[in-house]
């Protein structure tokens, strides 16, 4: 009602003539709906008028508030910037916070795995990142000159109490912290004055242009604007002289007025133009792709997906040595057998015909599974684990056989999938348990950030199926079910982590069977994921309440079973509706590992608290380091929590 | 029998097809107590679709359904009429049991429904079912929708399916909407779409619970309008509605009831000009 006479006043501003009035206004009302009207401001001026000084209260928040942001950010400016701060020791320790005392000549292994991680990425990305997405020009240039003035204004704030020359270098008078006149120090920082001036004056340039539609485009592409931006600091290692830092055989070298290090910039430009090529190669793929080819990709790309982790720590990281005379003899062997006779199996459980007698093969072979673990605690009889695993592995695929039981194409299709479960399966566990050729002084493998993503990802990786079966359990309409789950998520949830996290990485291995030990790290992994499945559990359960009652009818009347009506219909609307918190969890999951130090794995948190300091060179530098590892920390749970924000938007989570 | 049925089952056009509209008006305004009296040394009679009989159903204390007795023939159309709280829903979804009923018999093609799940998995497989919030699933897209139950539970393989599903749409009338999403279509698409995902199930019955009221006016008549083609194309239903106009002109049989019980069953020429019972002229007076 409220722009009646506004689109009444666009139908008499057009072309007069006879037409019938109403339609027009209907036309011009619905031109009107198709762009809701924006709140413009004419100027910077009238912005901060209406927002921040509209009532004197306001003005009074706004002033506050302003001065304490002020401080804060002097503050922390003359803590960063201070010339008595030891940014050397997170320079030099670079290798030490990421990777730990993964040796240097092995290094190329850290990179294939970055550059793994990296293709994939931009693959995923050039196929699936969608057009729509752009980032406005607008904004681009209010960035621009927010940045610019952000740095006009630290300059200014920062404490003029150091001289710096124009090499960089620290230039003082004597040994005591020299005072000098304001305006020297300002001038003396020209290289940020410029830096700024650029800046603003670029972002100025450009947000003229596109109001003056000067620009044909008003956005580019956000995916390739990010990787083109990343360009920027792999240029710079080229270009400007941050410095040459390493430790050579336990001697420091700090040669501030040199670019990075050959071993760094060469490996980081590579990886830039592995995802440039990745995401070109994505693009094209995607071209020359129907749709409906383009959403069957998801499926390979996904399971690699899945499988690097693997891949990378247990074959890359690794590097395991096969006594081949075990493989031929025994692993290759083994892997065949398991792959013939579960084929055969399956193949009898999938006959039209087997009704409930196939049902019942299954659960005798889940319980033959699940005894061999039992045994397997006891010590009654030696086996294999990989033995136990795969006879575990066929009972729950015979279980869901009947699915797929009747036409010759999906009972072969069945067997197919078990061969190449079967040989990938062999194929890691066999790698598993050949020992690694990678020497390193510790007892872990690798540490630093790297430890720290590793766990994160497996108890990711191992966590959500645990937490999704809790939570159908939880719900479930078998009480035995019910009360377990219940009791285990009640239990876990009230215990501390960290409790659980010391029970399993120092008593667990007393529990376990003569013969059978795991590493700190897997202990560790163990302790995360049992603690993490039960909140996860919880979550996801919040999601399988939502899905409403409709659903389920709709999916008995057309004759679905219970397990096709919970994959099919159930989990995909309560795992979407449940996104937001899962993705709370796991980057909270991300986070926690920082307990890792405690319980002794050299993690990144170590790095920066006791390692770093321990170091003579760098004795008692400690802040540095750990706002560096906050830092490093921020940037992987706000990329998460962001991804998740547009995974979000994509599944449509709350428009239905 | 079973020869019988797998020659019908061959193909749901085929059947749709071949099968006439050849109901003989008038004969199957049996009364209740003649039907039972038919059915009585047998499980059910060769032409009886759904038989129920003495059916009770309590919620908790409250009695919904009390004593229901009826006979539906095969091809025969039953429109259920009665006010609000009647047990009309109750009643139908007893059938496939989407409730289960505690006392008494309901035989559906032959089969009885009792606690084993393999009988009621078959009468589920035969039985399709139209709601009143259509009940769609929301992440799947119309195609999916429809091809799901007979991918995973008729085992056909994808394309079959997929054949199915365009020729369903096709006859729903909406072929272009395939690769939409359910939240993406009008009500009265969705419904057809509903429909159209029951029948990719080739049933043997149709049950329709209001599958009209919660569509606004213009689109009733589109979703009406398929149900008269499959009335007309032999498929045997059971329609609770409060469209009077459909009772009378598609309908073979009316039902009324009232308070959980069957009160009047009759032809619908027979049920809107001359009702017999007191109860039933009350509601005809209100809704006409
Ligand atoms: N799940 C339930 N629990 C308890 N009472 C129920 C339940 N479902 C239905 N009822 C009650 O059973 C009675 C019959 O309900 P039913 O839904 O079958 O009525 P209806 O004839 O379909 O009515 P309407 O025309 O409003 O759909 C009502 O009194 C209702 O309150
Ligand atoms: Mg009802």
């Amino acid at each position: 009602m409220d722009d009646a006479p506004g689109t009444r006043g666009a139908a008499s501003a057009g072309p007069a003539g006879p037409v019938d009035p109403a339609v027009t206004d209907v036309a011009a009302a619905a031109a009107a709906r198709a762009r809701p009207p924006e709140e413009t401001y004419r100027s910077a001026g009238e912005w901060i008028r209406k927002n921040l000084f509209s009532s004197r209260f306001n003005s009074l928040l706004t002033i506050a508030f302003g001065l304490l942001i002020l401080f804060a950010a002097r503050g922390l400016l003359n803590f960063v910037f201070s010339e008595e701060r030891g940014w050397d020791a997170v320079r030099t320790n670079l290798r030490l916070i990421f990777t730990h005392a993964y040796p240097e000549e092995q290094y190329v292994r850290i990179w294939v795995c970055v550059g793994t991680l990296v293709v994939l990425t931009g693959l995923s990305l050039g196929l699936f990142a969608r057009r729509g997405e752009g980032v406005q020009l607008k904004k681009i240039s209010t960035v621009m000159a927010g940045v610019g003035a952000a740095i006009a204004l630290g300059v200014i704030l920062r404490e003029p109490s150091v001289l710096t020359g124009a090499d960089g270098a620290v230039v003082r008078e004597n040994d005591d912290v020299v005072r000098q006149s304001f305006f020297e120090a300002m001038a003396d920082r020209w290289v940020w004055w410029l830096a700024a001036a650029v800046l603003i004056v670029a972002g100025v340039v450009l947000r003229r242009a596109v109001a003056s539609s000067k620009v044909s485009i008003s956005s580019v592409p956000a995916v390739e604007f990010a990787v083109a931006l990343l360009a920027v600091p792999v240029l710079s290692a080229w270009i400007y002289p941050w410095g040459h830092f390493a430790f050579v055989d336990g001697t420091f070298i700090a040669e501030p007025g040199r670019t990075v290090a050959m071993s760094t910039k060469v490996p980081w430009t590579v990886m830039w133009l592995l995802v440039v090529a990745a995401m070109a190669l994505g693009r094209l793929m995607r071209r020359g792709f129907d749709e409906q080819q383009q959403q069957r990709m998801r499926i390979p790309l996904n399971l690699l997906w899945l499988g690097s982790p693997f891949a990378l720590y247990w074959v890359i990281l690794r590097d395991p040595h096969l006594e081949w005379d075990r493989v031929v003899s025994v692993d290759i062997p083994m892997g065949v057998l398991f792959g013939v006779i579960g084929a055969g199996v399956l193949w009898m459980l999938t006959r039209p015909g087997i009704g409930e007698l196939g049902r019942i093969i299954a659960i005798v072979l889940l319980g033959v599974a699940a005894f061999n673990w039992v045994a397997a605690f006891f010590g009654w009889y030696s086996m294999l684990q990989k033995a136990r695993l795969s006879f575990l592995l066929l009972a729950l695929v015979a279980l869901a056989a009947h699915n797929f039981a009747g036409e010759i194409v999906k009972r072969r299709r069945l067997v197919m999938a078990w061969l190449v479960l079967m040989a990938i399966v062999h194929y890691f566990a066999t790698l598993m348990n050949a020992p690694s050729t990678v020497e390193t002084p510790t007892e872990a493998l690798i540490g630093g950030f790297a430890v720290t993503v590793i766990v994160a990802v497996f108890t990711i990786m191992l966590s959500f199926p645990l937490g999704v079966l809790l939570a159908l359990a939880r719900t479930s309409r078998l009480p035995i079910f019910r009360v377990m789950a219940t009791s285990y998520i009640e239990v876990i949830r009230g215990v501390p982590l960290i409790t659980i996290l010391i029970f399993f990485a120092i008593i667990l291995n007393l529990f376990l069977p003569v013969g059978m030990e795991i590493s700190l790290i897997a202990s560790a992994t163990l302790g995360y994921t049992l603690f993490s499945a039960a909140y996860l559990a919880e979550n996801v359960r919040g999601g399988l309440q939502s899905v409403r009652r409709g659903q389920f009818e709709a999916s008995d009347a057309v004759g679905l079973s219970t397990t096709q009506r919970t994959v099919f219909v159930v989990l995909p609307q309560a795992l979407r509706v449940s996104i937001p918190p899962l993705v709370g969890q796991m980057i909270a999951t991300f986070k926690e590992t920082s307990l890792l130090a405690i319980i002794g794995v050299f993690d990144v948190l170590r790095m920066a608290n006791s390692v770093i300091p321990a170091q003579t060179q760098f004795l008692g530098i400690k802040r540095e380091g750990l706002l560096f590892v906050s830092l490093v920390y921020w940037v992987f749970a706000y990329t998460l929590s962001k991804q998740s924000q547009r995974l979000e938007r994509r599944l449509g989570v709350g428009e239905r | 029998m079973s020869d019988e049925r797998e020659e019908r089952d061959d193909s749901a056009a085929g059947r749709f097809g071949a099968h006439t509209y050849q109901r003989a008006q008038g004969e199957n305004n049996v009364s209740i107590s003649d039907a039972t009296v038919a059915v009585s040394d047998e499980l059910a009679a060769r032409d009886d679709m759904i038989v129920c009989r003495d059916v009770d159903k309590w919620f908790g204390d409250f009695q919904a359904l009390s004593g229901i007795t009826a006979t539906i023939k095969e091809q025969e159309i039953v429109v259920v009429l009665g006010p609000s709280g009647s047990g009309k829903s109750t009643w139908i979804r007893c059938i496939n049991r989407l409730e289960a009923h505690q006392n008494g018999q309901i035989i559906v093609d032959g089969i009885e429904l009792t606690n084993d799940l393999r009988n009621i998995e078959k009468i589920r497989s035969e039985v399709g079912m139209v709601f009143q919030q259509f009940n769609l699933f929301p992440h799947l897209t119309v195609v999916d929708n429809i091809t799901l139950a007979p991918i995973w539970v008729r085992k056909k393989s994808r394309p079959e399916a997929e054949e199915l599903a365009a020729s369903l749409l096709e006859r729903v009338g909406i072929p272009e909407q395939a690769e939409k999403f359910p939240g993406q279509l009008s009500g009265g698409q969705q419904q057809r779409v509903a429909i159209a995902r029951a029948l990719a199930m080739e049933p043997r019955v149709m049950l329709f619970d209001e599958p009209t009221s919660a569509l606004d006016p213009e689109m009733i008549k589109e979703v009406l309008d398929v149900m008269e083609e499959l009335a007309r194309s032999g498929m045997t239903m059971m329609v609770v509605t409060h469209e009077m106009g459909f009772a009378r002109e598609v309908a073979d049989r009316v039902i009324f009831m009232e308070g959980g019980e069957i009160v009047e069953v009759g032809t619908p020429h027979h049920f809107f000009t001359d009702p017999t019972e007191e109860r039933t002229k009350l509601f005809l007076s209100q809704v006409l």
